[in-house]
């Protein structure tokens, strides 16, 4: 039965909103969709090369009937591409807002394979070579469309300098929080100075300073 | 009703029983039989998106191509037990999409009867749903099988139901923020 494959493929969008998380792209599913609107295009040809361009579905209408049957399908097909792969953009802009690096998180799986690519430290973007997209959850044209949505939003976050866009709408409780380092990160640059941030330690910093890195994963936000 | 709206692609993927009219040459593999004629006459499940234009081809004056049947979810049979109490069928076993099925459904038949009947449904259930949304009893309570058997739906009412009713809790300080 046609539309079998793109059925799965909406499921797995389904199953995808109520994650918080990406689900690893299907590869596989999406071209076996994209294999069968070549097949059901190949059929068509097939059907009407008989009619040398004269085709009138009034007087033929079994051929009429499986001609409709091959473009639905297509058509059906797709319409589920499409829904999926504009899930997963959704997503991966909510990722973008709320600050999550994708494309950082999974250096670590991501190094054991390419070797060459290493961490970056803190923010801003992290050059990957295209190889790493094997242990991705992301197809290389996400990667790409998480790029450069990334620098669109770094762009229009750009224009105010003084506020921050993407941070937390919760008024803060206390301006001083404690925090532990759960990888190392680096020097960062606070108004109160350099701050050393190396894996273990524990820390009495200022919020406003660190909210991006507990975001990103490499503080922990403690009591 | 988005074109992109995973819910309504969902909808448009359930299956009705559909009747060919006349015999098509390599439509075998609807039926699972690839490669082989289907006749007139045969009856098989076809989804949503297929059988509906198909019927609606239809309508604009060339010969028939299928006719529609009503869908199981919606036979007499379970129409009766809605009618008798809509609170025990558990319309997520009938079909997962139930109301954006039958809606989509009843742009095809005239049935005067069945809107009345699952509008009538949906009231009734709907009290029952925000009742459990408001007063929960956990996963093993009374209701647990009731809430089993709620559509998709019934599923986002239920959801909504429950976050708004904590959200007002927090908002009137009775409950603590996680």
């Amino acid at each position: 039965m046609y539309g079998e494959h793109g059925n799965k493929l909406v499921q797995h969008a389904k199953r995808t909103q109520a994650l918080t998380h990406l689900p690893p792209y299907q590869t596989e599913l999406v071209r076996a969709v994209a294999r069968e609107v070549r097949d059901l295009d190949r059929d068509v040809a097939h059907l009407l090369s008989q009619f040398e361009g004269s085709f009138n579905p009034s007087q033929e209408p079994a051929i009429a009937c499986a001609l409709l049957v091959d473009h639905l399908c297509m058509r059906r097909n797709k319409r589920c591409l499409l829904a999926y792969h504009r899930v997963r953009a959704e997503k991966l802009e909510e990722l973008c807002w709320t600050g999550v690096d994708l494309l950082e998180q999974q250096l670590p799986t991501a190094e054991e394979g390419a070797g060459g690519t290493s961490g970056q430290g803190m923010g801003g973007h992290v050059a990957m070579s295209s190889a790493s997209g094997n242990h991705s959850s992301l197809s290389p044209e996400e990667e790409e469309y998480f790029r450069q949505y990334s620098d669109l939003l770094a762009a229009y976050k750009g224009q105010w300098t003084d506020i921050d866009l993407t941070g937390s709408l919760e008024p803060p409780k206390d301006l001083f929080i404690d925090v532990r380092v759960l990888k190392d990160a680096g020097e960062i640059q606070t108004e109160y100075g350099v701050i050393n941030l190396t894996k273990n330690s524990q820390l009495y910093v200022r919020q406003g300073d660190v909210e991006r890195l507990i975001a990103q994963g490499f503080l922990e936000r403690l009591g | 009703m988005s074109y992109y709206d995973i819910d309504a692609i969902l909808t448009d993927s359930q299956k009705l029983p559909c009747t060919f009219e006349l015999e098509v040459p390599g439509l075998g593999i609807l039926e699972g039989n690839p490669g082989e004629n289907i006749k007139a006459g045969t009856r098989i499940d076809l989804p949503l998106w297929l059988g509906e234009m198909l019927s609606i081809g239809a309508r604009l004056g060339t010969s028939r191509l299928v006719t529609l049947d009503l869908p199981s979810a919606l036979s007499e049979r379970v129409m009766n037990a809605l009618k008798a109490d809509p609170r025990t069928v558990e319309l997520r076993s009938l079909a997962p999409h139930f109301y954006s099925l039958s809606e989509r459904i009843l742009e095809l038949f005239e049935e005067e009867e069945m809107v009345e009947v699952l509008s009538n449904t949906f009231k009734k259930r709907s009290a029952e749903i925000a009742d459990h949304a408001h007063n929960p009893q956990g996963a093993l309570g009374q209701g647990a099988d009731f809430l089993r058997g709620l559509d998709e739906t019934e599923r986002q009412l239920f959801r909504v139901a429950h976050d708004s009713a904590k959200e007002t809790r927090i908002w009137a300080g009775e409950a603590k923020k996680k």
